[in-house]
Formats: structure tokens, sequence, C-alpha cells
């Protein structure tokens, strides 16, 4: 177990370090466009460039970008949004809103999809199935961020239940909760849908399986045996759909965070990348990446725990 | 030397036709066969034609593919007329109107009541119905309906079916423009992505071994990069517009397919028919593409169709963050993006698009899944 960790980690480090690597090349290879404004006079232009090692060799520059990662944690200065400001210092007011946002998606989807998906396939065919069916197709073709927009017309403009943006001023849990209902329920249908498509069709076979017949013949009823004996050995092949999953909610995280003006990476990540801030940008994407598959590193050690063949056969 | 009498006597090699007779007198007896034989995609398509969401799906993103092609040249509008007047304008649409529905009409609020008789302003006829009388700081103000094609100067008998955007270009020439180009993005990429997909899964499966080996943790690296980040820089470093969108989402997509064909490649290489090819001395290349890949084409159509409304999402997202087609081009993630800024004043801006895409999207997966059970009818009802 310990040897399958380290290789995953191992896994994670190497990507993270091609998406370093990626992101220097692809903002460099781009044609310069911080100094921009002519208002600033030659000399402190230079001044600014050897300060950025802009005007060192592209290795040398390649160096200094991944020894300031590694070792200082320092990502370079935000040139446009936010000017002069050390990007880790804007980022870390940033990061909590979106971690939150997306954990809380992810935390009700799992409990919701299985009582769905569980409901559809133990009243297979029948009304609750297709209303259920019907549903599980619209919420996975639709997008999030359509979703989204329904939504906030619906319950902040014509119903006004919800308020139309996030509230940042908040104090208490429930005043943020409140004011994030909306974003998350806009995140949350796809993944429902896809637990509850996945746990009918899983359940569904296993309900017709033999052992399941074999344990109503010993006596148990219905109930325990779709609990203590279909349920488990559907729940294990969910996990596979876990990880497809996050990535589709931080995805889509970034797009209904700006809809709803949650201060998140989101946003922040639209507005560097419309002004150009590449700096920003490259921090911002590293970021993300990090938390992506800092989940995906958990979800995929947790899957080793729950299912040991995963571990022995390694890797996929 | 060969022997060319294949070792018969001389006086057996020249008998005469007539020395032989029929065995069986009159006609044999075989039957006929009364039917035609059915191939794999014959039988595909029937079991396609019996499900009758797959149809109706079929036609529905038939109808949109048509009308994408046909709209935006007979609304009588093109996508980057402008007109400022006529900027945000309700929809309106010939008979609808007639019930009170997209009758080009809206609600103005808070208007001094003196203004309305001032016929630059509120020219006459416009003045639908007083909703609501009140005052404000001491002067009579008044929430008015009001015709906005009259108020706006509109000629009688020009129509915006979906209304107007925020600079008064047609939003239903728009839609379909956007519609086409948003499919056209959609297709492009997912071919792309098949045929690089094809060769890369063909090669590496097909040969094995070290290649192999080598292919397949290239491509596990490549596919252990977050979509969305590799994405989003390939589009910065290309720029937005369209090619530039179709080629980022070429950079990962093509490692599903490759996976799907390369595990095929090893299912089907070691089959007798193919050693057999590979004995009678047929070249690689014509094994791979004639004897094996053949195999793989149900499922890599189940595949690509089901990847298409993953990448009209994806260019939708990317219109989102700012990355997507350059203005005034239009696709449905543009319109919906900009529609989202003017929701609250305006909805039917953003109502349109999302229907648009909601319906394109459900059609593509219910058909894709129709599909997927018509190839593959041992595996009807599973998910992926």
């Amino acid at each position: 177990m310990f040897k399958y960790i380290l290789r995953r980690i191992g896994a994670m480090l190497l990507t993270l370090f091609l998406i370093m690597t990626l992101s220097f090349w692809i903002i460099r290879l781009m044609p310069m466009s911080i100094f921009e404004n002519p208002n600033i006079p030659p000399d402190i232009q230079k001044l600014l460039m050897s300060e950025m090692h802009l005007d060192k060799p592209m290795l040398l520059q390649y160096y200094y970008f991944l020894e300031g990662i590694i070792l200082e944690g320092e990502f370079g200065t935000s040139v446009k949004v936010r000017p002069r400001m050390d990007v880790f210092e804007i980022l870390s007011s940033r990061i909590p809103p979106t971690v939150q946002l997306n954990f809380l998606s992810l935390l009700i989807s799992l409990p919701l999809g299985v009582i769905f998906g569980t409901i559809a396939a133990l009243r297979r065919n029948k009304a609750a199935d297709n209303i259920i069916s019907f549903l599980i197709v619209i919420c996975i073709s639709v997008p999030s961020f359509v979703f989204a927009s329904l939504l906030q017309y619906c319950f902040t403009f014509r119903w006004p239940i919800f308020p139309t943006l996030y509230d940042s001023t908040a104090t208490s849990f429930f005043g943020t909760l409140h004011s994030l209902t909306l974003p998350i329920i806009a995140l949350a249908l796809n993944p429902i849908a896809t637990i509850a498509r996945y746990l009918r069709g899983e359940l569904i076979e296993t309900l017709s399986s033999e052992y399941l017949l074999l344990a109503r013949t010993k006596g148990l009823t219905r109930a325990q045996a779709t609990v203590r004996h279909a349920f488990r050995n559907s729940l294990v092949p969910i996990a596979n759909t876990i990880i497809p999953m996050i990535t589709g909610i931080m995805g889509g995280s970034l797009v209904v965070e700006k809809m709803f003006a949650v201060p998140g990476m989101g946003g922040l990540l639209i507005d560097s990348i419309l002004a150009g801030d590449h700096f920003l940008t490259v921090a911002l994407l590293i970021f993300y990446s990090t938390i992506s598959l800092c989940t995906i590193l958990i979800v995929d050690i947790s899957y080793g725990f729950i299912d040991p063949r995963i571990r022995i056969g390694g890797g996929k | 030397m060969v022997d060319k009498n294949h070792g018969l006597p001389e006086e057996l090699l020249n008998l005469p036709d007539s020395d032989f007779e029929m065995v069986q007198a009159g006609e044999i007896k075989d039957e006929k066969f009364k039917t035609k034989p059915v191939g794999f995609f014959k039988d595909a398509l029937f079991r396609l034609r019996k499900s009758k969401i797959s149809v109706v799906s079929f036609w529905i993103i038939m109808a949109i593919v048509i009308l994408s092609l046909l709209v935006p040249s007979i609304t009588g509008y093109t996508y980057t007329e402008q007109s400022v007047r006529q900027k945000n304008l309700p929809p309106k649409i010939p008979f609808l109107e007639d019930l009170g529905i997209a009758d080009g009409t809206r609600v103005l609020t808070n208007r001094k009541k003196s203004s309305l008789e001032d016929t630059n302003r509120f020219p006459e006829g416009c003045v639908l119905e007083i909703i609501r009388e009140y005052e404000a700081n001491g002067v009579p103000v008044v929430d008015v309906k009001i015709d906005a094609y009259l108020y706006a100067g509109v000629p009688e008998g020009e129509y915006h079916w979906f209304g107007t955007d925020y600079l008064g270009r047609d939003l239903m020439t728009r839609l379909f423009q956007g519609a086409r180009i948003s499919l056209l993005i959609a297709l492009l990429s997912v071919v792309t992505n098949v045929i690089i997909g094809v060769i890369y899964g063909s090669v590496a499966g097909y040969y094995g071994g070290k290649v192999d080996m080598v292919m397949t943790h290239l491509a596990e690296v490549l596919d252990g990069l977050p979509y969305i980040v590799v994405t989003i820089l390939f589009m910065i470093l290309f720029g937005s517009g369209m090619f530039s969108i179709i080629l980022a989402l070429t950079v990962t997509g093509w490692i599903g397919t490759a996976r799907l064909i390369r595990a095929q490649f090893y299912r089907f290489k070691g089959r007798e028919y193919v050693l057999a090819a590979r004995t009678l001395g047929t070249p690689d290349i014509k094994l791979i593409f004639r004897h094996i890949l053949p195999n793989t084409v149900g499922p890599l159509i189940t595949r690509a169709m089901i990847a298409i409304p993953g990448a009209i999402f994806s260019e939708s997202f990317l219109a989102y963050i700012g990355l997507g087609i350059k203005p005034p081009e239009p696709s449905i993630g543009v319109l919906l993006s900009d529609g989202q800024d003017v929701l609250l004043q305006y909805p039917y801006q953003t109502l349109f698009p999302a229907i648009l895409i909601s319906v394109l999207m459900i059609a593509f997966n219910l058909f894709a899944n129709g599909l997927r059970d018509a190839l593959d009818p041992t595996r009807r009802g599973e998910e992926e």
C-alpha cells in the first residue's frame, strides 16, 4: 500500500512539473504584452525586465521560474489585474470560496445520487423510474452554466428566495451557505445524475444476480438483501465515476463562480485571461491543477483501501 | 519442376464431357434463400430504427442542422448587421403575437408621466397600457407597457423572432449562425481526434511490446494533465478563433479514442484470420487498416457521437471564460455568455441559446445511447 501511495504521489509531481514547464514555454512564446503601456519610460522597463529576469536567456529564465516556484513558492507579481501585488497573496484569499463551493457540491451530490439511483433501480420501469431516468438524461446533457442562468433568473429575480450574488459580508456559515445555495445546486445536478445513472445500472444487474437470490432464500427480507448485499457491490464501481466528476465540478465552477460573483478562483481566472495578465493566469492554472490533482490523489488512494485489487494491479 | 499433370496419368486428363452424367436427375433440391443476407450495419440500422427515442433525436439533430444552414440566409438580416436604435428589442413572432406571447412589448418602469405626451420619445400608439401610477419625489411617475418596436421606430412588418442583442443585431440569425459554427467546431474537432486516436492506437496496439509501452505511458502522462488547464493554456497560445478552439480541443481529446482502439487491437490481432492473412504475406499497413480496424468501427462511431456534445460544451465553456470565437462571429457559447450579462433585464437573450444548446446536447446524448445499443446489442442498457 505504501509503495502504491508513493507511486501515485510521484506521478502527481511529474504531472505538476509538466504543467509548469508547459505554462512557462507557452507564456514565453507569446509576444510579451506586459509593457503595452507607453507611459512606462524605457529605463524603468529595463529595470522591470531585469527584475523579472526577462533579459536573460530562455533556459536561464526557465531555471529561475522553476526555482522560484519550487524553493520559495514565488509565482511572480500580478501585472494587470492587481498591479504590483504578489500573486500568491491574491490567490490565498481566493482559494477558500472555490474549495468550499466545490466540496459542498460534491458532498451533496453523493447521497442524493445514491438515493435517486436506488429508487430508480428498485422501482424499475415504473413511474418513479421513468421520471428519474428522464431527469437524469436532462441533468447529464444540459451544461451547469445553463442551469446556473435558469436558477439565477427563477430564484433571485422571479421569486427572490436567494440572493443574486455571493454575500461576502455574511458572518455566519449559514449566511454564506444561503448565498451559495444556487451555485451549489447548479454544479451538483450533473454529478447527481451521473451517480444515479451509474448506480441504477449497477443495482439492476446486481439485483438479478444469483447471490442475491441466495440471500433471499436463506431468509433475508428484500430490504436486508438489498442493503447488505446488493448495495455494497454496486457502490464500488461508483468510485470510478468520482474522479471525472471532480474534474467536471471544478471546471463548471470556474464559470458558475463568475456568474454568482463568488470571489473564488474562477472569476479571477477569467479576469486575468481577459486582461492578458499571464503571470497570474499561469499561477492560477498551476494552483488549480494542484488542487484537482490532490483531490484525485486522495480519491485514488482511498479507492485503493476500498478495493485491494486496484493497488495490486497498480495504476489502471 | 512442378508436375503439370498433378500426378495423373495422361489418358485421364482429356476425358470428353459426354462421359459425365448428373448423379441427381432433374433440378437441385437445395432451397434458395428467400431473404437477402443482413450485414452488420444493416442490422444495426434496423435496431436503431426500432428505438423511437433514437429516431426522434436523430430528426431533432437534423432539424437543427438544416435550420442552422437555412435560417441565417432567410431572415433578411445578417449576423453582423448592427442598429443602435433597435438594440435589445424583445422577441416578436407573427401569429404568436396575437396570442400575447412574443408580441414585442416591454414594461418600462419609473417614467415621468408628462414625458408620455412627448411624441419624440414615445411615438404615437406605442403606449399600450399604463400599469401603475404613483408619485416619486412629488412628480407623478408611471410604469407603462409599450410596444418596443414602435418605440424604437422599427418599420411596420419587421419582425425579430428572437429579439435583438445589445448592438441591435437580430438574435435569430445570430443564434443559427452560431449553431452552425458550434456544430462545425464540434464536428471538426471530433474528426481530428478520431483520426489521431485511430492512428496512435492502431500503431500502439498492433506492434505491442516496447513501442506500445512507450506510447501508452506518453498518453497516460498527457492524460494526467487537467483537461481544462491544458485547453486554456493552448487557447492562450493560439489566440481566439475557430481553428484555435479545434486545436485546443485536440491536444488531449484523442487519448480516449487511442485507448479504445488499442484495446480493440489487442483483442483482434491474435485471431486466426489475421494470422492467415499474415501468412499469405499481407503487409502490416493492410493488416491494420483492412483486417483489424473494421472491427473497431462500432465502438468508434459510438464514441465519436458521445464526444460531439462534449465538444459543444467545451466550446461554450471557453466562450464563457473569454477564450471563445472572435467577435463578431457568434457561437452558441458566445451568445450564452453575452446573454448572461443582461440576464435579469432581457432574459430572452439567454433563453433561446440556452434552449438550443440544451435540446442539441440532449438529442446528441440520446442518439449516441441508441447508437451504442444498436451497434452492440450485448451491451444494451449498460453505461459506459
